[in-house]
């Protein structure tokens, strides 16, 4: 029995281990995902769509022709770039939104128009080409794909992200750049130095302590157990979409905006989704339009479903850093510059934000008291898979770089790397040493055994031929109220039935991250007086558009406070209702009245009194109906801090890394789910350790073609693999409002990268800084030191 | 086989089925896809439709096979359970609910992956009613949560042993 997690304020409900209130339809089978409604048995008459895929990383449809493929018996539709409708489409991208519904002119990034739905123009295998065809099965819509006779241009291509910025490089969107690959600079940012705060370069060359460290983060893929679909059914001019996308008020912007369609005609409806971690940025997806055209077309229910090779549609966006720091000989940091070289894929999306406005978070919630610091970034188009979001977007690649160079000054400085941090770091509006990130270094040193930590290379040999190391990094966590106030007002309602039950829609889409659970916990806290518990609320698990209040997108790691945040406030408004329904029966004014526990009494009196249910029952038995609609807290509160410990063995002999204990620490200020958010913490180290060492996207280089877009050779940790992770949640920081929490679900992959980068120097003295930390990186790194010794001891016995 | 060639018959889960070939089924049709698509059987999920991933898992003649890479025909005449035999109070399937034990987290997040892994470690229940951790952990390797609830579900599994155990003294 492990010791649980202790809150600092006690709440009934919120904070508490307790099974998920989804736990008992998902283990039984009964939970309707996406997958399990988009069926022919459901849907009379469906069919089934499928899209042309590039089968070069650059080309261009020359000519096509579809007619052999419309002959083919079972085929209902083919749907070309060369059809008026879709050649008439507004070029797009698919990252109109950071994490709020908003419209095709206040797109997030409007100087990056680099996709257009159906188009002609191919950038990277798998690319969605200019033909989609309807039919009656999947086979035969595959079988359609391959009758189309077509003619392509095929253009010379360009996989590295430094080589696509040579001059001669094949340009990949002129109509972006028409000079070269670089990605035109932020439009939220002056210049690609994006930070240059006092003269950094001139104060790293003067410290008396000073590094340089590279580190390359690959290409991640999400890998979530379900695929994407989408299935589109007109009746009239009413549309409804059915999707394993996880935002449904922004997919009906989406559809609506780039079809001209009034929103009360579109219906967008997210069942139960098989994981999301921000896969595909948002719900602005090609297939959204062009099925929604195909199926109109045909009159007929049209599904798109991904298979898994299709759905390595996205990825977490490459980066390689260059990190350099400068300290005083007592470990003050005097100086800190990031150069970044992003690798974008073949389209933006939302990589711009992955170099240049999450590191600028960063600065701003953990370097704000380095006086000087320099940021600084170019983006590249490549034909490769597009980069974007992944659980966070551009978090892990930065804390990559600044934890392998927190560990390289340390030692540079022979100073404690925990030490050094808790010295040196703390958000703009916070004061060094930081409170939560004191507290959370040392919790997890403590946890881990920091003290055992040997010099780097001297621990000794288990097992003939394997080292152990220790390692650790940090970040800070994402995101607190104030940092979603762009979400603007979060809206739920709550209805008591005369039988003290309730039904609260509290519209997001269920993707597993336990949101759903702390909003029902939220809401029985606020309607304790009633007398009820989470077991006596129905939480609506289906985000329908029809039902009018706006859903909050699953993301920014911040549902389960954002709603949350909205129940007192409900609860309020049902207690005004109930106490004023109760006064005339008790011939009392409202505020005479009070009620605890299911019953209402008049205050002093407590034998005077009536319960919710006979108050119900005595009168029309119409529901007590609340809606909010309201803003979170504005206040600016900064931001806790999350950690990161592993132990780490490494096999001399064969290269091979293996995670032996993580401990991962989280001050979220309030824990609104224990089992949830120790369910994160532990899940996390499932896709950090997954991408750290084993996973990797492996390209043929002489063709362009992905090789791996399959879960045999794209290797996710099993049970096998995982490590006995440690789960630590603490109290510390605190923001604004009922809860103050600030959201950990992104944030548990962030650090694990980094601490295991330094927990394999730790063991053999080398660093190895280019992620995955595979076993050729590794023996090619213990060759390349063993060369080097024999010399550098030579030199140090001239010396 | 005792059927004639254009039939195949299938037990599943108690009921014996009759199949046409070319009609109800063609000879291409995964179990999964007879099983979900057909006969509307949702609780299996087709994750990896490669043998992958074990989201697809059902139990054939006592042993935990994945769907996805089963022919439907190779399914003549043997005894098939899915989830949806299995019941809410089904000692497994109460576990994977309720896990919410300090440390450990939850068996399931998105869920996707749950059914998969309730049929693999309901198989393994069934050969071996005390497994140790480390059988736990090798039975169910061939299952991936990407939400990676494993040390949960570990735990799950042998509260489910621990339940079916004291459901079978009661009994």
């Amino acid at each position: 029995m492990r010791k649980g997690f202790k809150t600092r304020n006690e709440h009934r409900y919120v904070g508490s281990y307790r099974p998920r209130v989804d736990g008992r339809e998902k283990a039984s089978g009964k939970a309707e995902f996406f997958d399990d409604i988009a069926l022919k048995i459901r849907f009379p008459g469906l069919l089934y769509a499928k899209i042309l895929r590039s089968p070069y990383p650059h080309a261009r449809i020359k000519h096509c022709d579809v007619r052999k493929a419309e002959k083919l018996p079972g085929v209902k539709a083919i749907l070309t770039y060369e059809d008026p409708e879709i050649a008439a489409l507004k070029p797009t991208n698919f990252a109109w939104t950071p994490f709020f519904s908003i419209s095709y002119d206040r797109m997030l990034w409007p100087t990056y128009k680099d996709r257009k739905i159906l188009s002609d123009h191919v950038c990277w295998v798998g690319d969605e080409a200019g033909v989609v065809v309807a039919a009656e099965s999947e086979n035969i819509a595959d079988h359609a794909l391959k009758l189309i006779d077509i003619e392509w241009d095929i253009l010379p291509y360009v996989l590295d992200p430094g080589e696509a910025l040579k001059p001669g490089a094949p340009v990949i969107h002129p109509e972006i750049n028409p000079d070269g690959n670089k990605i035109p600079t932020s439009p939220y940012s002056e210049s690609d130095t994006f930070i240059n705060r006092g003269d950094a370069e001139k104060a790293w060359t003067e410290a008396e302590a000073a590094i340089s460290v590279t580190a390359h983060y690959h290409n991640a893929e999400h890998a979530c157990l379900g695929t994407r679909g989408c299935l589109m059914n007109w009746k009239g001019d009413e549309l409804t979409c059915w999707t394993s996308y996880y935002q449904a008020d922004q997919t009906r912007m989406h559809i609506t905006q780039m079809l001209d369609l009034p929103l009360d005609k579109v219906r967008v409806i997210n069942p139960y989704i098989g994981g999301s971690f921000g896969r595909g940025n948002m719900g602005e997806q090609g297939f959204f339009i062009f099925l929604a055209i195909l199926a109109k077309r045909i009159g007929r229910p049209v599904l798109h479903k991904y298979t898994r090779r299709e759905d390595f549609h996205d990825t977490r966006t490459a980066v390689s850093y260059e990190c350099k720091m400068g300290a005083t000989k007592n470990g003050t940091i005097t100086a800190c510059c990031f150069k970044s070289l992003g690798d974008s894929g073949a389209y933006v999306d939302h990589s711009m934000a992955a170099v240049d406005f999450v590191p600028k978070e960063f600065a701003e919630e953990t370097l704000a008291h380095v006086p000087n610091l320099k940021m600084e970034t170019v983006l590249a188009y490549t034909n490769k898979i597009p980069g974007g979001c992944m659980r966070g977007i551009g978090n892990n690649q930065v804390n990559l770089a600044f934890g392998i160079a927190i560990d390289a000054l340390a030692q540079k400085v022979g100073m404690d790397p925990i030490e050094l941090c808790i010295t040196n770091f703390s958000h703009e509006w916070g004061t060094i040493p930081d409170k939560s990130l004191k507290a959370v270094l040392q919790e997890g040193a403590k946890r881990i055994g920091w003290t055992k930590r040997h010099k780097p290379c001297e621990g000794h040999f288990y097992e003939g031929t394997k080292k152990r190391g220790l390692g650790f990094s940090f970040h800070n966590s994402w995101h607190a109220a104030w940092q979603e106030l762009p979400r603007g007002h979060i809206q739920v309602s709550i209805k008591v039935n005369p039988d003290g039950t309730v039904i609260l829609d509290a519209p997001t889409a269920e993707t597993g991250p336990g949101s759903n659970s702390c909003i029902v916990f939220a809401c029985a806290e606020a309607l304790s007086f009633l007398g009820i518990g989470p077991d006596d609320i129905q939480w609506i698990s289906k985000t329908d558009t029809q039902r009018g209040l706006k859903d909050q997108v699953q993301t920014d790691s911040g549902i389960s406070y954002c709603h949350a945040e909205m129940m007192p406030r409900a609860g309020a408004k049902v207690k005004e209702q109930i106490l004023e329904l109760a006064a005339p029966h008790l011939k009392v004014t409202p505020d005479e009245l009070d009620i605890e526990e299911g019953r209402i009494s008049v205050k002093g009196k407590p034998d005077k009194g009536l319960t919710v249910t006979e108050l119900f029952w005595k009168g029309d038995l119409v529901p007590i109906l609340v809606t909010v609609s309201e803003t979170l807290p504005d206040e600016v509160t900064g931001t806790p801090f999350c950690a990161t410990f592993v132990e780490v063995e490494v096999d001399t002999e064969i290269g091979e890394v293996k995670v032996l204990k993580s401990v991962v620490i989280h001050d979220p200020g309030t824990v609104m789910y224990a089992s949830g958010a120790e369910g994160q913490q532990i899940g996390g180290q499932a896709m950090a350790i997954g991408e750290s060492l084993t996973e990797e996207i492996i390209y043929d280089q002489a063709t362009g073609v992905p090789l791996n877009f399959n879960w045999v050779d794209y290797k996710i940790p099993t049970m096998l693999e995982f490590p006995d992770v440690e789960p630590v949640l603490m109290e510390e920081w605190r923001g604004a409002g009922e809860y103050g929490a600030c959201g950990i679900g992104e944030s548990v992959t962030t650090c694990a990268p980094a601490a295991i980068a330094n927990a394999i120097h730790n063991a053999i003295g080398v660093r190895v800084n280019e992620m995955p930390f595979k076993p050729e990186k590794i023996l090619k790194a213990l060759q390349n030191k063993a060369k080097d010794e024999p010399a550098a001891k030579v030199m140090a016995d001239l010396e | 086989m005792e059927n004639s060639t254009d039939r195949i018959r299938i037990k599943i889960n108690g009921t014996w089925h009759d199949f046409e070939l070319d009609r109800d089924i063609r000879p291409a049709d995964t179990l999964a896809y007879l099983l979900k698509e057909k006969m509307g059987l949702t609780g299996l999920k087709v994750a990896c439709d490669q043998g992958a991933c074990g989201a697809c898992t059902v139990i054939m003649d006592g042993e935990a096979v994945l769907s996805c890479m089963t022919l439907a025909v190779e399914a003549d005449g043997h005894d098939i359970v899915t989830i949806e035999d299995l019941g809410e109070n089904d000692p497994v399937v109460e576990s994977f609910a309720e896990q919410c034990e300090p440390g450990y987290g939850t068996a399931m997040q998105c869920g996707f992956c749950t059914p998969g892994f309730v049929m693999t470690a309901k198989a393994l229940l069934d050969e071996n009613p005390n497994p140790t951790l480390e059988e736990v952990r090798e039975a169910l390797s061939g299952n991936l949560c990407r939400c990676g609830c494993y040390a949960a579900i570990a735990q799950a599994v042998l509260a489910a042993a621990k339940k079916m155990k004291a459901k079978g003294t009661k009994e």
